[in-house]
């Protein structure tokens, strides 16, 4: 008892970024896998390239929902947003718009209904999990409308060729700057300690003189916006606009933000550690596929690493143990 | 420094939980190239042939048949399958992450029965170009880069409908048939050789056939209803019908019953649930034409490994369908279609 008492304690005394978990978990499953797979296919060149491709929607979108989470809020919307935007872009792009335009009003829908959603957290006070529920089906229900409740095809006009095969793919870069640039707003500017703050304390934070609610609805924008440009991406690998797309991506995508160390109860989270979040399911997802792994098995071990990174998350966190 | 080893102890354990969670999941089909894990075999060389295959889903009755026969052609053949649907039934998404997960894997070929006919096209051209041969089973792909499709030729499938309502009716009488749905190709064709069959015989009438039942039972019931009112079937303004799917089939069925016609308009529907082969036994349904997904799966694996072993195969490869009535539902090549010993080769 007394050594895992001192080991708890130890880690508590730890001033280590709270990315480092899931990057050491990261390395070790690529490890294990590349030693396990069958002819060690797992190494060959073409997987890294590919894996990277795997995880831009989950990253990016993965990238919003550490914001909402820091505030201390939860989205649930994110996956009906992002077969919304692949609709919106197909149905512009077959009625004859240009790429650009059709890729700008499809993010602006996105950014708009993040500030909607912001709007009734942060304004009106209303519980994210029940606002963004209700975003859910409704979002769901207007991607379906809006397509006639069918998949639809048209010419992707070069938009397929954001996620083609190689390391050179511009989804893989465009979600990379994307990851940098949230992690400076959120680590280096005036407004991401705004987030962080009403995060934590968001009675403190307002009397600090932060206007908590301006602060929500511009991260639930923003959230929504990146859900937007992860819908691009979804596009850019369908080439069809599929309203029944993503159903469940939002349970992904807070999996992956909590396995990076972001606690649910807000006010920290780690940029890169969602990313590498992120990156460890795809590892797994793409290992399982390797090893000819059961569909079962695969979502075992997905959940357990969950089960395991919050655990840790817990044990790491003093405040978090019950004196 | 000591606190630090320490303080890493339950990345530690994470570790350990992770890598006995993924030794567990070895066992039966990792290191062992085998088709179905079986125990003691040969050791893999390098000749040995890989094929992932790759169907809509995993769970539905029909994929396990196509696994069965996949796992049949694997075993007779001397080649390993890999069975790998995508993830969440239907998920179009999933199913393009499996496939271009395949291709960087480098497995021998891909046998794929794709969700969508366009948005499989840019994984397909992938494994093309990686030179991985594609046979398409099931549905279509646009496009000519895989090597075979092997499926239902669902026109030749429509015409035994056809064929069977002219036997039934000698010749005279009049028809109605109800669409599933716009924009599906397969039935479109069942539906196209249903009416080639029937203009075929001039004294036979189809007084209605542009009618869509919809995509789910409830929608094709309701459809069904109507359509009986409209053309006078309780006075006898219709002798026979034809629908095209399961769900159309279940949903006029249901609506004859409710309208006090079944056993009197002759029926002929198409696909086998159990409760439509319940239906042929009481006289309700006067045949049902199925498809074979077991043989479907036995020949996509069979087509892929003749391609790879250099032999020249068909563009087309039609898996077979059969009329089943209440009179040959005890023969053995029927139960086999219907119900398909999925024990033998699936070891359930």
């Amino acid at each position: 008892m007394s050594g895992i008492t001192s080991a708890l304690d130890a880690l508590r005394s730890m001033r280590r970024p709270a990315w480092l978990g899931p990057l050491v978990a990261l390395l070790v499953v690529y490890a294990v896998f590349a030693i396990i797979t069958p002819e060690h296919s797992f190494l060959r060149a073409q997987n890294l390239p590919m894996m990277g491709r795997q995880t831009v929607v989950v990253a990016i979108c993965a990238l919003g929902m550490t914001l909402v989470i820091v505030t201390g809020g939860i989205d649930l919307s994110t996956g009906s947003l992002v077969a919304l935007t692949t609709v919106i872009i197909a149905k512009l792009l077959k009625s004859g718009s240009s790429p650009v335009f059709a890729i700008l009003c499809g993010v602006a829908v996105a950014a708009l209904v993040g500030a909607l959603i912001g709007f009734f957290v942060g304004r009106l006070r209303m519980m994210p999990f029940v606002v963004t529920l209700g975003a859910m089906t409704a979002l769901r229900g207007a991607a379906k409308g809006l397509a006639s409740e069918q998949k639809i095809d048209c010419e992707p006009h070069g938009l397929d060729r954001l996620l083609d095969a190689s390391l050179a793919s511009p989804g893989i870069w465009i979600a990379l700057a994307l990851a940098l640039a949230t992690a400076a707003l959120l680590d280096y500017t005036r407004f991401g300690r705004h987030v962080l703050a009403v995060g934590s304390n968001e009675a403190a934070a307002k009397l600090c003189g932060i206007n908590a609610a301006r602060v929500k609805i511009l991260v639930y924008a923003l959230s929504s916006m990146l859900a937007g440009i992860a819908g691009l991406m979804e596009f850019s690998t369908l080439t069809v606009g599929d309203p029944t797309d993503s159903f469940g991506l939002e349970l992904e995508v807070i999996a992956a933000v909590v396995i990076g160390g972001a606690p649910l109860s807000g006010g920290e989270g780690s940029i890169v550690g969602s990313v590498l979040g992120a990156l460890l399911m795809t590892v797994i997802r793409t290992g399982a596929v390797h090893m000819g792994m059961p569909s079962w098995v695969q979502e075992i071990v997905t959940g357990g690493i969950i089960f395991v990174a919050v655990a840790i998350d817990r044990a790491r966190r003093p405040s978090a143990r019950p004196s | 420094m000591k606190t630090r080893s320490l303080a890493l102890s339950p990345v530690w354990s994470l570790l350990v939980v992770l890598g006995s969670l993924l030794l567990m999941a070895c066992p039966k089909d990792a290191p062992k190239p085998t088709a179905d894990g079986e125990g003691g075999a040969a050791p893999a060389t390098t000749a040995r042939l890989k094929i992932a295959v790759i169907p809509k889903g995993t769970t539905h009755e029909f994929w396990k048949s196509v696994h069965a026969g996949a796992v049949k052609a694997a075993k007779e053949l001397d080649v390993d399958i890999v069975w790998k649907g995508p993830l969440k039934e239907d998920d179009l998404k999933a199913q393009v992450d499996v496939v271009s997960t395949f291709v960087a894997q480098g497995v021998s070929g891909i046998v794929l029965a794709p969700l969508n006919d366009t948005a499989l096209r840019a994984p397909v051209k992938e494994a093309t170009a990686a030179k991985i041969p594609v046979v398409i089973f099931d549905s279509d792909l646009q496009g000519d880069e895989h090597v075979s499709f092997v499926a239902t030729d669902n026109v030749a499938a429509g015409k035994l409908a056809g064929d069977h309502i002219a036997k039934l009716l000698g010749d005279k009488g009049n028809v109605i048939m109800l669409r599933y749905q716009e924009g599906s190709a397969s039935t479109a064709n069942r539906e196209k050789g249903f009416l080639d069959a029937v203009h075929a015989k001039p004294t036979l009438k189809v007084v209605s056939d542009n009618q869509y039942g919809g995509a789910t039972t409830e929608s094709a019931f309701a459809k069904g209803e109507g359509l009986l009112v409209a053309q006078k079937a309780d006075t006898g303004g219709v002798n026979a019908i034809f629908t095209p799917n399961e769900s159309t089939t279940f949903g006029m069925l249901l609506a004859l019953r409710k309208s006090n016609l079944a056993k009197k308009t002759k029926f002929v529907g198409f696909d086998a649930s159990e409760k439509l082969v319940s239906a042929l036994k009481d006289g309700d349904i006067d045949g049902l034409v199925v498809q074979n997904p077991f043989n479907m799966g036995y020949l996509a694996v069979k087509t892929m490994t003749e391609h790879l072993r250099g032999k020249k195969v068909e563009r087309r490869i039609d898996t077979g369908a059969r009329l089943v009535t209440k009179d040959n539902l005890e023969e053995p090549a029927v139960k086999e279609v219907i119900a398909p010993d999925l024990k033998k080769w699936l070891g359930e």
